[in-house]
């Protein structure tokens, strides 16, 4: 059997921003058809390697090394230069790389008429037949739509449909799948191996949490401040980590799913749920009602759009809709504004929302706000609670009068935690907790609520696309799937034995495997 | 769109009401010693009737005057327009957007920190030193008219710079470079139009900076439209006069604003 | 707001300091009394022992613009006081009146702010009188800065973090204390600066127009107003006034933060 034919080579790449080091010499080889994981955090170095191989370079950037494209000769790498090579760049659905008021296939059209060269109702047209190859696409039509009012995976669609139609030799991978329900990945990476096999092109493939590599099952290269820490085909990395650095984002691959179930109730009934229709053309049969008790947590489990966000909604008195809703024995239909504002001072929120938190607000006067609204303590008391709360979740050692607007997504998120903590809720709603993170501080994060459940004695509420997210921090769950309920049960039971095929779609898509 | 349309139009009526009662109070102010509550309903009806009553100083009708001194102030206004948008909306596009516009920053600044009364004297200045001279019906109008359009065409430039800087870090902008299209093109689709867009949302306060503008430029070159009419009347307590003028006035900023953000509708599609 | 912004608020607070420096000192700074008619020939062109040149009266321009600056700086500070609480502060309450009484107060206010400024202030000091300009500056700015606050707290109590904060049961008088920290905080001296440079044009202007103090009280606008008649041939009467004005908008722009493009 021959070699595979060499697509590049890179040789001591070296990027500086700023006088900053970005990336350290770094060297990889790509052939043809070849798959390679850059896996790391943000400001790891794998955004370099991309600039550099796309030719996207910032102003302030500085890169010395240097670049053989097939059987050529090395040629510096130079900031003007592109490599000779037809790339295509695939970016996240979620990144807002596309301009948000606009259509999506408009948008689109205009860069493949750019690539092809050719008029925009032909690229349209190429556009429509490479959505037309994918399994579980939007149609042409569907991504007219603004892109604000698409749901994230029909942006990947037609983001993954142009950079296809565009037949790269090189496709430019930048975290495509981030923030993606695991459901909606699955999906669009079949898609993409299946372009990858029928076009041969190579893939540069940016990722900052670990299920790629799983989903890939390529040769991955985990980058940590610049530098290479560990490098080795998926099957090695997945089978045992070397680097601590390495080990740390593996930790956040799902848990196995399959494990024995555990007591659905624990304490007193803290929210009934009775007769609630979710939406005004539905039946009587379609009325939903459940009962979450005191320490258990129940997961609400579906694709976006599925309708457990307007579920919880209702739930939490911010939307009416016809129904009964009791929590810790009152009708919330019943209360007067004020009641009602005093009964939610027992629910905290834990969420993925961007502006959930007032990005004025200082980190200390955050966890403090519920203690000083809801309690009458002494300074230092309310002091030594902020401080407890901040040191469980691991901001102790952070100025605490930086504002929340300076954090990271992965300080804003365990600050949410904190501020839950200090207000004792018997309600926690969590809502996609560990999107928009890297890999390690989804561990932490699920750690931490999973730490936080066993601690509070709460009801959790949790708001989820990803299985395995309910399988860790949940009892029972229930299933959504095109505005309905579909199927419910102890989260064992429904991984074991799916009844319903949205059900068994999401426990597949939870259940991490390789696309192909 | 109808029912865009339909908003828009009863905020508009419901604004002009409003400009319409504090016209009416200034008009009570000329109430012969009559109490203010009676003078405001007496006024009232008389405009509800278009009749605005006469000038206290010089017995004229004061919807007679204004006819006259209208027009003045009518093309000063207009050339000035014409002379903010020719100026304004080049120089917005070409300073505001790309590299240029951090660079011409410190500049912006300080040209904007320019009274209008200052720059009409220092453009009289100029033309007295350069010898410019002016003649037939439009000539004396050029330079009033250059005033308020050198006042139009900085509240353009601002507002088309606000615009720019706000899409500046948009991330749309990256992505679609890295997809592939040119910078001139993402510039040309996706920024121009909305700058275009964020300057017809903002016609009203255009039209501000052009009616005062036009009140110092007739004074500083001694023409007498209707703003000039104001200042006078204000100054020798004519409320009669006066208070048609506010309401002219009013009128003028909220129609353009009406205009404007239905323009902004149609043009660009988005909702202002 | 990035380093070099920063940096140019500080310059801009730094200067108006100097200013306040200036106001408190001018009687030390300016070689002759306010008003002092026939210190030099008239109409001396800028030269050593009259840096600014002379006017028509003979009085030091040098010395008139100190005055001049120091009464207009005072009264756009106190117009600008006004402007701060007839306006910010009524749109901060006005957007957290009940919904109704909230429109109401809007729809009054955006009715005044129809009205150019300039021909607001001129209404109120023809109704009060020319003593009262500054009041009236600050009444005319008002309108505008009502309107700018009245948006932003709206749009404050309508963001993610306000609906979060009442699903959680953090009543309105807790959001209310919150934006009043954190308004205090961020907005306050920015609102005063963006409402010292706009109440300083209307109030140069009023004065340009006679609508201003009278004699001997001269502001930098009644100081070009005066000059209008040598500036042809004598252009540093107008000249360094005009550009005394011009520094004090400027550093009231730069200490408010406006972005180039922005209005104050």
């Amino acid at each position: 059997m021959s070699e595979p034919r060499v697509l590049l080579e890179l040789k001591d790449l070296r990027v500086t921003r700023g006088g900053k080091v970005e990336l350290e010499p770094f060297s990889l080889l790509l052939h043809a058809g070849e798959t390679v994981v850059l896996l790391g955090e943000a400001g790891s170095g794998k955004d370099a390697v991309l600039r550099t191989l796309g030719g996207f370079f910032e102003r302030d950037e500085e890169a010395v090394g240097r670049l053989r494209v097939g059987d050529g000769e090395f040629q510096p790498v130079a900031r003007r230069t592109k490599p000779a090579l037809r790339t295509a760049y695939l970016p996240s659905a979620t990144g807002n790389a596309l301009d948000p008021r606009m259509s999506a296939a408009e948008q689109l059209s205009r860069v493949l008429a750019r690539k092809l060269s050719c008029p925009k109702p032909a690229a349209l047209e190429e556009l429509r037949g490479a959505l037309a190859r994918f399994d579980a696409a939007p149609s042409l039509e569907t991504i007219q739509a603004p892109v604000a009012r698409l749901e994230p995976a029909a942006v990947a669609f037609g983001l993954l449909a142009a950079a296809a139609a565009a037949t790269p030799e090189l496709l430019l991978c930048d975290h495509p799948m981030a923030d993606l329900s695991p459901l909606a990945a699955n999906r669009v990476t079949r898609a993409l191996l299946e372009e990858q096999t029928r076009q041969g092109f190579a893939i540069v493939y940016c990722a900052r949490e670990p299920h790629p590599v799983v989903r890939l099952m390529a040769r991955t290269i985990v980058l940590r401040r610049g530098q290479v820490v560990e490098e080795g085909s998926a099957a090695h990395l997945i089978g045992g980590q070397t680097h601590p650095y390495t080990k740390s984002i593996f930790k956040a691959l799902p848990a196995d799913l399959a494990r024995p179930p555990r007591a659905a109730s624990r304490g007193e009934p803290l929210l009934q749920v009775q007769n609630l229709m979710l939406d005004a053309a539905h039946r009587r049969r379609d009325a939903i009602g459940f009962e979450l008790r005191r320490g258990a947590a129940m997961g609400l489990v579906g694709e976006p759009g599925s309708g457990r966000r307007r579920l919880l909604d209702a739930v939490l008195g911010l939307e009416r809709r016809p129904g009964r809703v009791v929590f810790d024995a009152v009708d919330l239909n019943l209360l007067s504004e004020t009641m009602a504002l005093r009964l939610r001072r027992r629910v905290a929120f834990v969420t993925s929302r961007d502006g959930a938190l007032d990005p004025r607000m200082s980190l200390w006067d955050t966890v403090d706000e519920p203690l000083r609204a809801h309690l009458n303590l002494s300074r230092e008391l309310a002091s030594d609670y902020r401080d407890n709360a901040l040191k469980r979740v691991g901001l102790a050692s952070h100025d605490g009068r930086q504002a929340v607007s300076s954090l990271s997504p992965f300080d804003r998120r365990r600050l949410q935690i904190a501020r839950a903590i200090v207000a004792a809720p018997l309600l926690v709603v969590v809502d996609e907790p560990l999107r928009a993170l890297d890999a390690p501080a989804q561990s932490t994060i699920r750690d931490l609520l999973g730490e936080f459940r066993v601690e509070s004695q709460a009801g959790f509420l949790v708001l989820t696309s990803d299985f395995s997210v309910a399988a860790a921090l949940c009892d029972d769950a229930l299933v959504f799937d095109k505005g309905r309920l579909v199927e419910r049960g102890p989260i064992a039971t429904l991984l074991a034995a799916p009844r319903e095929a949205a059900t068994k779609a999401l426990v597949e898509a939870a259940t991490l495997k390789p696309a192909a | 769109m109808l029912r865009f349309l339909l908003k828009e139009s009863g905020r508009w009526a419901l604004a002009l009401l409003g400009a319409l009662a504090i016209a009416v109070a200034v008009a009570a102010m000329a109430r012969r010693g009559q109490r203010f509550d009676l003078a405001l309903g007496r006024h009232v009806l008389a405009f509800l009737r278009l009749d605005f009553g006469t000038s206290a100083l010089t017995g004229a009708e004061a919807a007679a005057e204004i006819a006259v001194r209208g027009p003045v102030t009518l093309r000063i206004v207009l050339l000035g327009s014409l002379i903010a948008a020719l100026l304004g909306v080049p120089l917005g596009l070409l300073l505001g957007t790309g590299r240029l516009r951090r660079a011409t920053a410190p500049l912006v600044q300080t040209v904007s920190s320019a009274p209008v009364f200052c720059a009409g004297l220092a453009l009289a200045f100029a033309a007295r030193r350069l010898g410019f001279a002016v003649q037939g019906e439009w000539g004396p109008l050029l330079l009033p008219a250059l005033t308020v359009g050198l006042a139009g065409a900085a509240a353009i430039q601002a507002t088309m710079r606000s615009a720019a800087a706000s899409y500046h870090d948009a991330p749309f902008r990256a992505g679609l470079r890295r997809l592939g299209l040119p910078a001139l093109e993402i510039e040309r689709v996706h920024v121009v139009p909305q700058i275009f867009a964020s300057l017809l949302r903002a016609l009203g306060e255009i039209m501000l900076t052009l009616l005062s503008a036009a009140v110092v430029s007739e004074w500083v070159f001694g023409q007498h439209g209707i703003a000039d009419l104001f200042v006078h009347s204000l100054a020798l307590q004519d409320w009669n006069m006066a208070a048609p003028i506010v309401f002219v006035f009013a009128a003028a900023t909220l129609t353009a604003g009406f205009v404007g953000r239905l323009c902004c509708r149609l043009v660009a599609g988005t909702e202002p | 707001m990035n380093t070099w912004r920063r940096v140019l608020v500080v310059a801009g607070w730094s200067g108006l300091g100097l200013v306040a420096v200036a106001v408190m000192l001018s009687e030390f700074l300016a070689r002759w009394p306010a008003g002092s008619e026939r210190v030099g020939p008239p109409l001396l062109a800028p030269s050593a022992p009259f840096p600014f040149g002379t006017d028509l009266l003979g009085r030091d321009v040098l010395s008139e613009t100190i005055y001049g600056m120091s009464l207009s700086a005072t009264q756009a500070a106190e117009a600008a006081l006004i402007a701060l609480v007839a306006g910010a502060l009524m749109g901060f309450i006005g957007a957290r009146l009940p919904r109704y009484l909230a429109a109401l107060l809007h729809w009054a206010v955006a009715s005044f702010a129809a009205i150019p400024p300039l021909l607001l202030a001129l209404l109120l000091v023809a109704l009060s009188s020319r003593g009262l300009c500054a009041v009236a500056a600050g009444l005319a700015a008002a309108p505008l800065a009502f309107l700018r606050t009245f948006e932003r707290a709206r749009r404050e109590s309508l963001a993610g973090h306000a609906a979060h904060a009442r699903a959680t049961g953090i009543s309105g008088s807790a959001l209310l204390n919150r934006d009043l920290t954190y308004e205090f905080r961020d907005a306050l001296l920015p609102t005063i600066a963006r409402a010292l440079a706009a109440v300083a044009i209307i109030l140069s202007t009023l004065s340009f127009l006679g609508f201003g103090d009278t004699p001997p009280h001269r502001d930098l606008g009644l100081m070009i107003a005066a000059a209008r008649s040598s500036y042809f041939t004598a252009w540093w009467t107008a000249a360094f006034p005009a550009l005394a004005l011009m520094l004090l908008i400027l550093l009231a722009r730069l200490a408010a933060g406006l972005d180039e493009g922005e209005r104050p």
